[in-house]
């Protein structure tokens, strides 16, 4: 991978960092938009279109989805897209719905009832204010003023798909920035024996090798900015557990250390938390 | 010789972007925040139906805004709408609001002019928007020039300067070279101006448009980055700095 | 006018059923920048000029007439109609009594009578034989702080309910009301129109003594100056700034149909050019400032200077109008593409002093404010620029600004010397 170039608004993307693959279509991420020449004229190249940053940041490019897109600033506030997970709270309930907060300055989200996995008028779970979902967000409507809607199974195949969407019973949540949650994300998804992790991060590979002898951990990591963690297995530690895999990554959070300091980072912590690895 | 200016990007949590700038010659120190997209309620009837509709407010540091704060958030409106592409997935009939704080510098009394102050607020009004990610098609750079009475040109003005100047001009240039937004006041005819642009391209957009009249202010130049340089330099380390696991690894 | 833009409408759709053809009026309404940019750009066939919508040609003003003195209660007025924009002003002349000035005492080491006493105008009292009239005096003075810390000149702007539909009873001050008195007032200030010696009231101590006189004459030429006056501590100063007067300058807007900062500052120049303040001087044995109402002796403010606005707005054909976003070019491919304008399609139109219409549809706007040497030259000086909200004016652009706004300036010349 060359340097990482870092664009401007209304600078032009070059030529050679466009993914080489010529056959399929170009696909265009957020940040990045297509714009014509006004007046094409006959000295000009024969693509009249000009590929042009609306963001600042890092472009990144797929190479096997011959995708290009800048990469968002990881502080920003949380913009509900369709197929983001989420940790959500069930705020109250109505006949159909559950209302729930994804982000504390947004309107709430709507959660059927029924959309649970095998859920029926008689099976759906009886969920109350504050308890915790982990779900999908379904629609986001065109437009201000409407609504976001989430769900915990695929409507096409009527499993929670990836397992572990619904309600998250016990744990904890923690607030990270919105680029620390992608990060985890694709931490946890991809399983990578690189030395650096996945995107940088080897926490979670470094937590889970160490809390192993107490009984492992769960976690679900919401694009919204939420972490869930629970230690509900390891019996008296479990409080103690879960409040140390907090604290790490929010500290990684906070001061973008890298995989070394990451690794001494979770050896200091669990030190002082006196959880014996 | 003072530096060049001092800025920050993102300095506050909860903001969708924030941003602070200061500027060493007029003491201006300016706070900003932007929140984008956001519902505005109760103005529906006031909304374009498919362009955001950008609002700024002003509030000085130590007075309650007034008239002069009204003028002034006129001139960013009109300069940052032809910049902030509201048009694009999410924004249309939402709002981009620009909040600026003056932190220091000069107080600005009834009907004092807001041009030693312009500069800044621009600026910060930029790097905020661009911390927020509100999608724009270009970023500015704005100076201020001052003219004295024996008709020469004095970059980075101070205050003092400023008052006592035959004529002040505030230039904004997008990143692109084109000129945004003039305000000028006091007494100058066009050639005056004409040099004052050359000047203010110059500082902007670095030397390349000095023309022959190499005069003092050239030998100055060499030691202050220009303006877009500086805003592109502020935005690249900020972007570094975040994304620090990735660039390091590459 | 509509008999051009039913042509265009007609021309768009020979074939369309009659229900669909719309009145100039409405087309107007339904599509205001499509009807506008027919106008502006009549297909080359037609042999037509390129005119807006109401008539004019890009650079033409509206008729313009102004109309001094029709308010008898105020010291100086005037009624501007720029076209359908109406603007009224009246000027208000009041009495500040230095005492009244907090600060006045600490910079000033001139208050010698210390009496809180409020002072009442009354009716004129025999004059004093001492007192005289000062305004002979032809020193041009640049001592105009007066006018800034004390806030001599009080304007205030209001769109009055009705003048546009948009202004309903009971708001408060629009944003718009706000920033036009904040110009206005910075205008006031920058161009330094008024002298601060036509406000200031003197007391002229009788002349007691023979050196007296010397030093008296030496007074009168070094006019105000405090640090004489601090460093002779010990002599009182035969005269003295017993008052000023502050003028309120109130607009009101009672018909607005665009350009309201143009019409607003030209009544403000007909009313201060309108403006007689009587004759006042201080009478020493009842404490208070007396005014003479005798009309000859009420003299005319001496201004400097004729500044006149002129504004544009700038009309641009829709880049979005396609389905695509298109490329802002550089701007130095912008002035290659202006050379290469004029044989192909325009684009952009700059409009002298737009209607309420054309405003709703240009985003980049252009205030210049102008005036000519008076020392023989007659120098375009330009005192005021503004140009905001796009990047269709450029240099060149500006420079033709600058000539239309210097023939505009004769014109208002011509019109306020009629009144």
């Amino acid at each position: 991978m060359s340097s990482p170039l870092i664009l401007l608004p209304g600078d032009d993307v070059p030529a050679d960092y466009l993914p080489s693959n010529a056959s399929a279509p170009l696909r265009l991420g957020t940040g990045l938009r297509l714009l014509s020449q006004p007046n094409p004229t006959p000295a000009s190249t024969p693509s009249n279109h000009v590929l042009t940053a609306t963001q600042a940041g890092i472009l990144s490019t797929d190479n096997r989805r011959n995708a290009v897109s800048i990469l968002p600033s990881s502080n920003r506030r949380y913009i509900p897209t369709p197929g983001d997970l989420v940790v959500a709270q069930v705020h109250h309930s109505s006949a159909d719905y559950f209302h729930c907060m994804i982000t504390p300055q947004s309107p709430h989200a709507l959660l059927g009832q029924l959309s649970f996995e095998g859920a029926t008028k008689k099976t759906r779970p009886m969920l109350r204010g504050g308890d915790l979902l982990y779900a999908r967000v379904l629609s986001t409507g065109l437009g201000a003023g409407t609504e976001v809607e989430l769900t915990c199974v695929n409507p096409a195949t009527g499993k929670a798909e990836p397992g572990g969407l619904g309600p998250l019973n016990g744990g904890m949540v923690f607030d990270i920035s919105t680029g620390m949650a992608a990060r985890l994300i694709r931490a946890s998804s991809s399983s990578s024996d690189q030395e650096d992790g996945v995107a940088g991060l080897v926490v979670l590979d470094e937590l889970g090798k160490k809390l192993e002898k107490a009984g492992g951990f769960e976690i679900a990591v919401g694009r919204n900015g939420k972490v869930w963690v629970d230690c509900s297995n390891s019996e008296e530690d479990a409080v103690k557990a879960t409040v140390a895999i907090g604290r790490c990554l929010t500290t990684i959070d906070e001061h973008n250390l890298n995989p070394t300091d990451q690794r001494k980072l979770v050896t200091k912590v669990l030190r002082d938390m006196k959880i014996e690895s | 010789m003072m530096g060049g200016p001092i800025a920050s990007l993102h300095p506050l949590s909860r903001a969708d972007g924030s941003a602070s700038y200061k500027c060493p010659s007029t003491g201006s120190n300016v706070l900003g925040s932007v929140n984008a997209p956001v519902e505005l309620p109760g103005r529906r009837d006031a909304l374009k139906p498919e362009d955001a509709t950008i609002e700024v407010f002003v509030k000085p540091g130590t007075a309650p805004s007034g008239v002069g704060e009204r003028y002034v958030e006129g001139i960013l409106r009109g300069a940052l709408s032809r910049i902030v592409l509201g048009r694009e997935k999410g924004y249309p009939r939402r709002g981009v609001v620009i909040t600026l704080a003056i932190l220091g510098g000069e107080s600005i009394g009834r009907g004092g002019s807001y041009l030693p102050l312009l500069p800044a607020l621009l600026h910060t009004s930029i790097l905020a928007l661009l911390s927020a990610s509100v999608p724009l098609s270009m970023s500015l750079s704005a100076t201020m020039l001052a003219v004295n009475p024996s008709g020469e040109i004095v970059r980075k003005p101070s205050i003092t300067d400023a008052r006592a100047a035959a004529s002040l001009h505030v230039l904004a240039f997008t990143s692109k070279g084109h000129l945004l937004l003039s305000e000028s006041e006091g007494r100058f005819n066009f050639d005056t101006w004409d040099k004052v642009y050359e000047n203010a391209l110059a500082v902007c957009h670095g030397t390349s448009t000095l023309s022959s009249d190499g005069d003092v202010a050239m030998t100055e130049n060499m030691d202050t980055q220009p303006l877009e340089g500086f805003v592109r330099d502020t935005v690249e380390d900020h972007i570094r700095a975040e994304y620090a696991w990735k660039v390091d690894a590459a | 006018m509509a008999s051009t833009a039913a042509d265009s409408t007609a021309q768009a759709a020979p074939t369309a059923p009659p229900s669909l053809i719309l009145p100039p009026s409405q087309f107007a309404r339904l599509q205001p920048h499509a009807y506008l940019l027919a106008h502006l750009s009549p297909p080359a066939s037609s042999q037509q000029p390129s005119l807006r919508a109401n008539g004019r040609s890009p650079s033409q003003f509206r008729i313009t007439s102004a109309n001094t003195g029709s308010l008898t209660h105020t010291n100086g007025s005037a009624v501007v109609r720029l076209g359908d924009t109406t603007a009224v002003c009246g000027i208000k002349a009041e009495i500040l009594h230095t005492e009244d000035i907090p600060s006045w005492s600490v910079s000033h080491s001139s208050s010698s009578l210390a009496s809180n006493k409020r002072r009442k105008l009354t009716s004129p009292a025999e004059n004093l034989g001492a007192d005289r009239e000062d305004g002979s005096e032809e020193t041009d003075d640049d001592d105009d702080s007066y006018i800034e810390d004390f806030s001599l000149l009080v304007p205030n702007l209001s769109l009055s309910t009705g003048c546009a539909p948009g202004f309903i009873p009971g708001a408060p001050p629009s944003a718009l009301a706000q920033s036009l008195s904040h110009q206005i007032l910075s205008l006031l200030r920058s161009t330094r129109i008024v002298r601060s010696k036509d406000l200031q009231i003197w007391y002229q101590r009788p002349n007691l003594g023979r050196e007296e006189l010397e030093v008296h004459n030496e007074d009168e030429q070094m006019d105000v100056d405090v640090e004489q006056d601090r460093s002779g501590g010990a002599t009182p100063e035969p005269r003295e700034i017993k008052a000023f007067w502050v003028l309120y300058i109130d607009i009101m807007i009672i018909s607005l149909a665009g350009n309201p900062f143009d019409a607003a500052w030209l009544s403000v120049l007909a009313a201060l050019r309108d403006t007689k303040l009587p004759r006042a001087w201080w009478d020493v044995d009842n404490e208070i400032v007396v005014c003479s109402d005798l009309v000859s002796e009420a003299r005319k403010l001496s201004l400097r200077g004729l500044p006149v606005a002129s504004s544009f707005g700038v009309f641009e054909a829709d880049a979005a109008a396609g389905w695509r976003a298109v490329l802002i070019p550089d701007a130095e491919e912008e002035r290659k593409i202006a050379d290469s304008e004029r044989k192909g399609i325009r684009r952009r139109w700059i409009l002298a002093d737009p209607d309420g219409y054309e405003e709703g549809l240009s985003l980049e706007r252009v205030c210049l404010v102008v005036d000519r040497d008076q020392g023989g030259s007659g120098e375009v000086v330009i005192v005021k620029l503004e140009k905001n909200g796009g990047f269709a004016v450029d240099r060149k652009e500006l420079k033709q600004l600058v000539e239309i706004s210097a023939q505009r300036w004769e014109d208002i010349n011509q019109i306020l010397g009629q009144c």
